[in-house]
């Protein structure tokens, strides 16, 4: 009863704190929440198939990028596009290009797959890079305008406003965060654990296993889509360096295994802490992929379950004195 | 000949010079991949560190010929300490782990070359000995390029002879086949592998050194070279030399006739060219196994 209490005091502080964060800070940090909202979720949606599949997309920026890419177009090439299908477009992209892969994808596992995933986002990087005349080459395709946010009969919010667009980020990527949280706690999330345990278990058992991972997958891809798309009008620019090269690709893999592959959480930790790292490291040099890299290799090297790994492993040993004491 | 037909062969010619850059990098690469089992992202990276070293120890030596000598022994080296402090002790939490650090190291690389070396291209000064263009058959052609051609001929042959004729050669094919089998049988086989990961990287740093004067060098090299080499290693198959082989020739002369007669849909015809093999046949090519 009271934990349950507490948590839900936690909640309200979190959201209130969420409420009157843009009246606190200036628009850099402003922009820099937004950010790291976003690259959480996308880090997510990487976990999802790195910690609770074990595979590692080492390609995620396609889908990344494939939204964003949608998001562009479809704001460039049809006037006056709603704002929330703008977004359901930017996943449905993601989701679908994941659909097109799957066939191959849910074959291979392992370094296979890694492999796999980087050809493909290559393919798509070049692609993107050559087609100009649809993707605009490496200048990319700008987003003029934001349409507002229109509940017929009700109200229309002007989203060039940065602090709406401050709300109407994080209540997207707070949906989606809940809906893949919610996701991994249903029997098909479980199912999903058990694959990366002891897959050929899971088969003797009867489960669908390349069905099981195909949806896995579509379900990664469109909420990286998502992600993709609130960053394009963010950024208000969609170009190939920026969201579909390598460095956006190994950018979420970074976030999750500092912060630790194991949890639904650790990317989270790990976006935030690679943010305040690259404001803080900034002041100093500007050589934040000098520090991020090490602090990436001295995870992998020390602490391969992240940052949450070794807060459990502390706490279990912390626990463990006590009781023996 | 007739112009067209010495415009053809001279494209033909710049194709085999940087295929055959193309299979020094990758048949290390194929090599470690096939032993190991770990796909070096950083490979390429050494590439482009050697190509780095090389700029410096010109220009403290002044001698190109040192330079190209010390050059890929260096890399080599930071190669070998590489597999021995960072690789091996991630061995024991499996392949992505392994794949992962390889990740860390591509980006220091990155970082550590822009730190010592800044952002901007630069060029290395070839000697005036291989400076000049050769005339054969009214074909006019630069010595360099015929240089390198030269070059990796020797260099590879020598590489299968090792390979194919020695104690060592027979090891490390076993170890290919069967790591651990050969581990069974009392081979020191982490001391192989140590030594495979550093010719691996010699051999990439070789490329790089020579490839330094004809691409310049500058950061994004390693982009560039790596995601060929990726190319020529998938296709080809892994653990393959002869398929790395004919498929990185087969992609130098892709880019270069690519580049005069169909710019826009090269690259990408090389992408999906690789997207189609793996979707049919994951093995790659020539490939046995994953």
């Amino acid at each position: 009863m009271s934990t349950k209490l507490s948590n839900w005091i936690l909640w309200g502080v979190v959201i209130i704190l969420l409420a009157v964060f843009p009246y606190l800070v200036s628009f850099y940090y402003l922009n820099m929440f937004i950010a790291f909202a976003i690259f959480s979720l996308y880090a997510v949606t990487l976990n999802i198939l790195l910690g609770y599949m074990g595979v590692l997309s080492f390609g995620h920026a396609m889908f990344f990028g494939t939204g964003a890419y949608a998001v562009a177009l479809v704001l460039r090439h049809i006037e006056g596009f709603p704002l929330l299908p703008t977004i359901l477009v930017g996943g449905l992209a993601g989701g679908l290009l994941a659909l097109v892969l799957c066939p191959l994808l849910v074959r291979v596992s392992g370094t296979a797959f890694a492999m796999l995933t980087l050809a493909f986002s290559m393919l798509i990087f070049v692609a993107a890079l050559k087609f100009r005349e649809i993707t605009g080459g490496e200048d990319g395709i700008g987003i003029t305008s934001i349409p507002p946010l229109n509940i017929p009969g009700l109200v229309s919010i002007d989203m060039t406003d940065k602090i709406n667009f401050y709300y109407f980020a994080i209540i997207v990527v707070a949906i989606c965060l809940y809906l893949l949280w919610f996701y991994t706690k249903t029997p098909f999330g479980s199912l999903i654990v058990g694959i990366r345990d002891n897959a050929l278990r899971m088969d003797y058992l009867g489960f669908n296993l390349p069905q099981t991972k195909a949806i896995n997958l579509v379900v990664s891809g469109t909420f990286a889509g998502i992600a993709g798309a609130v960053h394009g009008l963010l950024m208000k620019l969609v170009s190939t360096v920026g969201v579909l090269d390598i460095g956006t690709s190994f950018k979420p893999l970074m976030m999750a295994y500092i912060g630790g592959v194991g949890s639904f959480f650790g990317p989270i930790i790990g976006s935030a802490i690679l943010h305040i790292l690259e404001d803080v490291v900034i002041r100093f040099t500007d050589r934040i992929g000098l520090v991020n890299g090490t602090i990436f290799i001295l995870v992998v090297l020390f602490a391969p379950q992240g940052l949450i790994g070794l807060f459990n492993t502390a706490k279990a040993k912390w626990f463990q004195k006590e009781t023996a004491s | 000949m007739s112009p067209t037909a010495v415009l053809y062969v001279a494209q033909a010619l710049h194709g085999l010079a940087y295929g055959m850059l193309l299979f020094l990098i990758a048949s290390g690469l194929t090599l470690i991949f096939g032993m190991m089992g770990i796909l070096n992202i950083a490979h390429a990276s050494f590439a482009m560190l050697a190509a780095y070293f090389c700029f410096t120890a010109l220009k403290l030596t002044g001698n190109f010929w040192a330079a190209l000598l010390i050059a890929p022994i260096f890399a080599g080296i930071v190669g070998v300490l590489t597999e021995r402090f960072l690789l091996r002790p991630v061995h024991k939490h499996g392949h992505l782990a392994e794949l992962l650090i390889t990740v860390g190291i591509m980006t220091l690389i990155l970082e550590i070359v822009k730190l010592f070396w800044g952002t901007e291209s630069l060029v290395v000064k070839i000697p005036e000995s291989l400076n000049g263009l050769l005339h054969i058959a009214g074909l006019t052609y630069p010595v360099y390029r015929i240089f390198v051609i030269g070059l990796s001929i020797v260099i590879l042959g020598f590489m299968a002879l090792i390979l194919f004729k020695t104690r060592l050669g027979k090891i490390v094919q076993a170890a290919v086949s069967d790591a651990d089998m050969v581990s069974a049988l009392g081979i020191n086989t982490p001391l192989v592998f140590m030594l495979v990961f550093g010719i691996g990287i010699w051999l990439a740093g070789v490329a790089g050194a020579v490839a330094g004067p004809l691409l310049t060098v500058f950061p994004g090299m390693a982009d560039q070279l790596g995601m060929d080499a990726f190319v020529v290693v998938v296709v080809g198959g892994f653990g393959s030399l002869i398929g790395a082989f004919i498929v990185a020739l087969f992609l130098g002369e892709l880019n270069a006739y690519g580049i005069q007669f169909i710019p826009r849909l090269a690259p990408v015809l090389m992408f999906a060219f690789m997207a189609l093999v793996l979707a049919f046949k994951p093995t790659g090519l020539f490939g046995e196994r994953e």
